[in-house]
């Protein structure tokens, strides 16, 4: 019996056959990324205190109805964009003078020696806190925090460079209050314009500390996570706090 | 008497192309593997918003430090008598996926409670860091991101985040 040869398998057409599966993926592949905006629900409280009275100037109120009518600081809005031109003006209208008779947050002053009396001193206390025989654990976290948010402040001066650090006042917050039929388009985009308004507040001063935008700060310390740039990013918020209340809607 | 020979006609050499599938098949590997399918396809209709400088929830989806709640109409007309305000709720990865399930608020805090036991061993953050993202429609009355948002305080799960479309770069 002759031996016969096995005759090759063409093989050309599997390049075709290859780029037709890669062409299939490249079309059904979809690049778009979630976007959304973080935010925290406070903790749940067993005690319901009596809620502490805020100043009108410290409160940025947004309201929105169920008819998605805006008003802004008890002033009707109809275009949603200038919201954050409004956000702006409130964060900005004390900021380098504080001028008693307008209707916008006062900014207080500190100094590095008063700032690091004050980590000596939360750090006293805590101590004593911990050699108090059977104190409340609430009470050993509240003071930790507290010798935390000294010590982030000292680290933040430091970086900033200046003799002084001009704060906005604690209580100062930007509060959106909505009805339970407000569209959600609406609420989303009240959203919006309060990150457009911190974005620029902080892009602006990040660019004149740093040399560099708030964005570049913010996506290098979410894909590396360095010291350096979260010790920026922790300026920046002390600078210009996001701090929003939501407020339930009542039925 | 030529100097130079004439060359045999031969033509120009075949470029060899028995690496090409070589090639193409690592592309295609690569798109199989980047490529993330959709985790689940939502049996509501949702028509985001648009927003400015929101925040990539990339890095929370790869450390699988976020759940999806989907809100809005269900795509079968005849199921939205049964919800309130005819919105209904979709949530991502239910243990035993029911097709065309759809659910409302008070069943949030057990889903969020079950996907974060399941995952717990992986995750470096508490439940109050597992951030709970809502995609909600248009129209979508905001009172129920309220009781979203009421369901999440009671199991302490205190992130959330509010999904929109982003068509700006970064």
């Amino acid at each position: 019996m002759a031996k016969r040869e096995i005759p090759e398998i063409n093989a050309g057409s599997m390049a075709d056959i290859a780029f037709l599966l890669l062409i299939f993926f490249l079309v059904t592949t979809t690049m778009d990324r979630d976007k959304a905006y973080k935010r925290s629900i406070p903790k749940k409280i067993e005690v319901v205190n009596e809620p502490v009275d805020v100043e009108q100037r410290n409160i940025m109120a947004i309201r929105a109805n169920s008819k998605d009518e805006l008003m802004v600081r008890d002033e009707i809005m109809t275009n949603p964009d200038e919201i954050s031109e409004r956000i702006l003006e409130w964060f900005r209208y004390n900021e380098q003078s504080n001028d008693l008779s307008s209707n916008f947050p006062l900014y207080s002053q500190i100094t590095m020696d008063e700032i690091r009396a004050q980590v000596v001193n939360a750090e006293k206390e805590l101590e004593d806190a911990e050699n108090t025989p059977d104190i409340a654990e609430d009470f050993l976290t509240f003071k930790e925090a507290q010798l935390l948010e000294w010590e982030k402040k000292e680290r933040a001066l430091k970086l900033y460079g200046k003799s002084v650090l001009r704060e906005i006042h604690q209580k100062a917050h930007i509060r959106i209050e909505v009805q339970v039929e407000t569209g959600y388009e609406l609420f989303a985009k009240i959203q919006s314009e309060i990150e457009e308004a911190i974005f620029e507040l902080r892009d602006e001063k990040a660019k004149s500390i740093f040399n560099e935008g708030y964005g570049t700060i913010i996506t290098r310390l979410a894909a590396d996570g360095e010291k350096e740039d979260k010790e920026k990013f922790e300026l920046l918020k002390i600078l210009y706090p996001d701090r929003i209340i939501e407020v339930k809607p009542k039925n | 008497m030529s100097k130079f020979k004439k060359q045999n006609k031969k033509g120009a050499p075949g470029v060899n192309t028995s690496s090409l599938p070589d090639i193409v098949f690592m592309l295609l590997f690569f798109f199989m593997v980047a490529t993330t399918t959709k985790e689940s396809d939502p049996t509501v209709k949702v028509t985001q918003p648009e927003g400015v400088k929101a925040m990539d929830m990339t890095p929370y989806k790869q450390r699988s430090e976020i759940d999806f709640v989907y809100l809005g109409e269900p795509r079968n007309p005849a199921r939205r008598s049964q919800f309130k305000f005819g919105y209904a709720l979709f949530l991502d990865n239910v243990a035993q996926p029911n097709p065309g399930e759809l659910y409302n608020t008070n069943t949030i805090s057990s889903w969020k409670m079950d996907k974060f036991t399941d995952k717990q061993g992986r995750l470096t953050v508490g439940i109050e860091d597992v951030i709970t993202c809502i995609k909600a429609d248009k129209g979508a009355p905001s009172g129920i991101i309220f009781d979203i948002r009421d369901e999440l305080q009671e199991i302490d799960a205190l992130t959330v985040a509010y999904a929109v479309k982003d068509n700006g770069n970064l």
